[in-house]
């Protein structure tokens, strides 16, 4: 089966300040997004999402390497007609109702004004919309923006979406509607390639997943693999013990004012270290699980 | 694709560089240009430059010349007083304008008295220079032969600091060519006492003697007169002018020296000559 | 067509902005203050009445030239909202000659009513309508393609200030430019004459639009002459848009 999207060997480098030397973005990016995945493109700020995924819009020419969309080479016109594309922090013409922006948008997919009309209803009453389209987007607010970005993305029913950080600006329940306006377009086949530089945008949706650092793919496949899902170790803060009586109960830990952090790896660990804690008549303050971030990936990586 | 569609601009722009081109055969481009029909006054023209005065004076100063400077552009010289009062109400301080207009109105024009006028305003807007007047001396002097204004406009002139000595020569001789020698010689006098190198000592003492040869002569010429009218002939020497007591002395050339007689025809010369004065 | 959508839209944009109608408003409040001017003036009031209408017409819709034009590409940039169009199965070249169309049709609208309130307004006053005036907004027309293909080539590199700054520095020179001619016979340096022709044939030639006064005083304006001159201009407009064209495909939009 033909890929949806497969970038290989991509290089981009920016001119300096001065343009005397070229500043690496991309140093060789390869990856595969097979038809009907979510695909989450995880990394810190600055590592290089936005700037693949322009060089796969054709609004960057990529120094190296190449990029095919549905086995269309990305610089053809033809690989952005099955392709649906909402920009980070999306920004719309003032002027327009959001009706008028989708209709544009249809335009500029040359479909006919009866297809037009049937599909902004539809992707109005998909993200939401229906009802306010004729709002003028100069005074939507940024969640209404993100919809509306997220519609003219939908018009043309595209076979594959590219989502440039869609959950930032998001509040909770926008963030709950967007997984699941996600995954019901997952359902019905559609690609879903999104960015984010938080983790937990990716859990509970991605089929898989790219970390990119630094310009680089660091790791890819299920998110599952990449990162163990499960607590990394706990810190147990202990109160009402001095020094010396914890020392002798084998509470050892790092002191702030007068609490004790421990440092626990395990559940069983945490039972004993509770009961140490009773014996020694202290008392448990907080129990705070430590999960792995993506900083910890970063820095992991930054460290090798 | 990119290669064909520079080289389809190339193309295009040729094209309409040739059509500029074409235009141009067309039409008589540069003869439909006519004068400033209606130049604001430089007063309304200070507002209207919105404090850009200066700006605005090099742009019509520079227009100017250009046009002016079109020859077959035949009733140029309408509003050039206009054009050139308003540049130089504009900028005032701007020298340039009124030496150049005034070459225009004057050399090109033959609008002596204009370029005069413009040069006194000059001089009026810029006390400190010499030059304004001295340029409009010249005009009266040399075209318009007006030796009054001429002698006017050198005096003022030559009364400016830092005059060259020039001037004040020039000013002189404009006296002593309207045959006031008596006030010329008392100038040139000034000059040789002021004179602080060869060339304007030597100017000054040739100018001295001829002017105060011409005095000597027309005295004399009158006594030789009187002595025809009384004896019937010339006198065979001059001292015979003192014997009759027509003349209480006999003048002598300026370095103290007499002059030469010739009792046949009864007219004096000097022992010097200096031939550009002899012209007069 | 694609094209269309584009102006379309670009050509929505502008006439929904206050700015527009401002200077339109402009436009035809000296247009009519000319009324005011020509009472100033002795005899010959209808000469005065037409020099500043169609003088305040002329300068006013160059400025909604220039600052449409500038606004509407660099805004389109500045605020990402390219990236909305040209993400979409756009070529660069499909969106410079939208942008452009809906640039030359909002100028048409713009010309068309200030020209349309200067006739109505020169029939009230004077009881005369002044067809020849027709000849001068024709060309205006052109002028005003020209400046916003020259604003939409400096838009398409450069930042909005910058490129206001080289649109009226062209539409100054471009009013002089007859000037260059003069000023080559003047210049002994082979070189700087070469240079003073190249530019006198590569650089905008405006003043061949200006026929207010041709047109108010009644002198002779022969349709050879016209006809150059609208050619020239639609071969001037062809050839900047192709540049605009060119420029664009290079640029990266980051």
């Amino acid at each position: 089966m033909m890929a949806a999207i497969e970038i290989q060997g991509l290089e981009k480098s920016y001119p300096s300040t001065f343009g005397t030397r070229r500043i690496p973005v991309l140093r060789g990016i390869n990856l595969t997004v097979e038809p009907g995945q979510i695909y989450g493109f995880l990394g810190p700020n600055g590592a290089g999402k936005t700037t693949t995924i322009k060089c796969m819009l054709g609004l960057l020419r990529p120094d190296r390497g190449n990029i095919r969309l549905l086995g269309r080479d990305s610089n053809s016109l033809e690989s952005r007609r099955h392709l649906g594309f909402l920009p980070e922090n999306p920004y719309f013409y003032e002027y327009l109702t959001i009706r008028e922006l989708l209709g544009f948008t249809g335009r500029l997919f040359g479909m006919s004004p009866a297809e037009r009309k049937r599909r902004v209803e539809e992707v109005l009453r998909q993200v939401g919309l229906w009802g306010r389209e004729e709002t003028k987007l100069g005074k939507c607010s940024k969640g209404m923006i993100q919809r509306a970005g997220l519609a003219q993305a939908l018009v043309q029913d595209p076979e594959v979406l590219i989502l440039d950080e869609p959950f930032s600006g998001l509040d909770p329940v926008g963030r709950k509607e967007l997984r699941d306006l996600v995954l019901s377009l997952k359902h019905s086949g559609r690609t879903i390639f999104f960015s984010s530089h938080i983790l937990q945008d990716m859990e509970l949706m991605v089929d898989r997943v790219a970390i990119i650092i630094n310009g680089r793919l660091v790791r890819e496949g299920h998110l599952d693999e990449l990162i163990s899902r499960s607590v990394r170790h706990y810190e147990l803060v202990v109160e009402g013990v001095d020094e010396k009586a914890a020392a002798r109960a084998g509470l050892s830990g790092e002191r702030r004012d007068n609490r004790t952090i421990i440092r626990v790896e395990t559940l069983e660990e945490v039972n004993s270290k509770i009961r140490a804690v009773q014996s020694v008549s202290g008392r448990i303050a907080a129990m705070i699980p430590v999960k792995l971030t993506l900083e910890d990936i970063f820095m992991r990586e930054v460290g090798k | 694709m990119q290669a064909k569609t520079i080289a389809l601009f190339m193309a295009l722009i040729l094209t309409a560089g040739a059509l500029q081109f074409h235009y141009d055969t067309q039409v008589e481009y540069f003869a439909e240009r006519q004068a400033f029909v209606t130049l604001p006054d430089g007063k309304t023209l200070k507002v209207l430059s919105f404090g850009y005065r200066n700006l605005v004076a090099d742009f019509l100063f520079i227009w100017a010349i250009q046009f002016y400077s079109a020859t077959h552009i035949t009733n140029r010289f309408d509003y050039i007083e206009n054009i050139f009062d308003v540049i130089t109400d504009l900028n005032p301080r701007f020298k340039a304008p009124y030496l150049v207009g005034s070459w225009i109105m004057g050399l090109e024009g033959g609008r002596y008295r204009m370029a005069i006028r413009l040069l006194e305003k000059g001089a009026r807007n810029n006390p400190e220079e010499w030059i304004f007047e001295y340029d409009a001396g010249f005009y009266a002097y040399r075209d318009l032969k007006d030796l009054e204004l001429a002698e006017k406009l050198f005096k003022q002139a030559a009364e400016r600091p830092n005059a060259p000595p020039l001037i004040r020569r020039k000013w002189a001789h404009m006296v002593y060519m309207q045959d006031n020698l008596d006030y010329a010689f008392r100038l040139w006098k000034e000059i040789e006492r002021s004179a602080d190198d060869q060339l304007s000592r030597d100017s000054a003492f040739h100018h001295l003697y001829q002017i105060d040869f011409e005095r000597d002569k027309q005295l004399l010429k009158r006594a030789i007169g009187e002595f025809r009218r009384r004896f019937g002939r010339n006198p065979a020497e001059l001292a015979e002018l003192r014997v009759r007591g027509i003349l209480k002395e006999i003048p002598r050339d300026y370095q103290g020296r007499d002059y030469r007689y010739d009792p046949e025809s009864g007219t004096i010369k000097a022992r010097r000559n200096y031939k550009w004065k002899s012209s007069y | 067509m694609k094209i269309l959508a584009i102006a379309r839209n670009t050509f929505r944009e502008a006439v929904r902005n206050k700015v527009f109608y401002l200077l339109l408003f402009f436009g035809v409040f000296f247009a009519f203050s000319s009324r005011f001017v020509s009472m100033l003036s002795v005899g010959d009031q209808q000469k005065v009445l037409m020099d500043v209408g169609l003088a305040s017409i002329h300068f006013f819709s160059v400025l909604v030239a220039i600052f449409t034009g500038i606004n509407l590409v660099y805004k389109e940039i500045e605020k990402k909202t390219i990236y909305n169009i040209l993400s979409k199965p756009i070529t660069r070249l499909e969106f410079v000659l939208g942008k452009f169309t809906g640039l030359a049709l909002t100028l048409l609208v713009a010309l068309a009513s200030m020209a349309l309130l200067f006739f109505l307004f020169l029939f009230v006053t004077t009881g005369s309508f002044a067809p020849r005036c027709l000849i001068f907004f024709g060309l205006l027309y052109i002028e005003l393609l020209i400046i916003t293909s020259l604003s939409l080539v400096f838009s398409s590199f450069s930042t909005p200030i910058l490129s206001s700054i080289f649109t009226v520095t062209l539409y100054l020179v471009g009013q002089v430019l007859w000037t260059f001619q003069e000023f080559k016979t003047r210049l002994h340096e082979p070189f700087s004459r070469y240079v003073a022709t190249a530019l006198y044939y590569l650089l905008p030639n405006l003043d061949k639009f200006n026929v207010k006064n041709e047109v108010v005083m009644e002198m002779e304006l022969s349709g050879g002459r016209l006809l150059a001159a609208a050619a020239y201009g639609v071969v001037y407009v062809a050839a900047l848009l192709t540049l605009a064209v060119v420029i664009f495909r290079r640029r990266e939009l980051n």
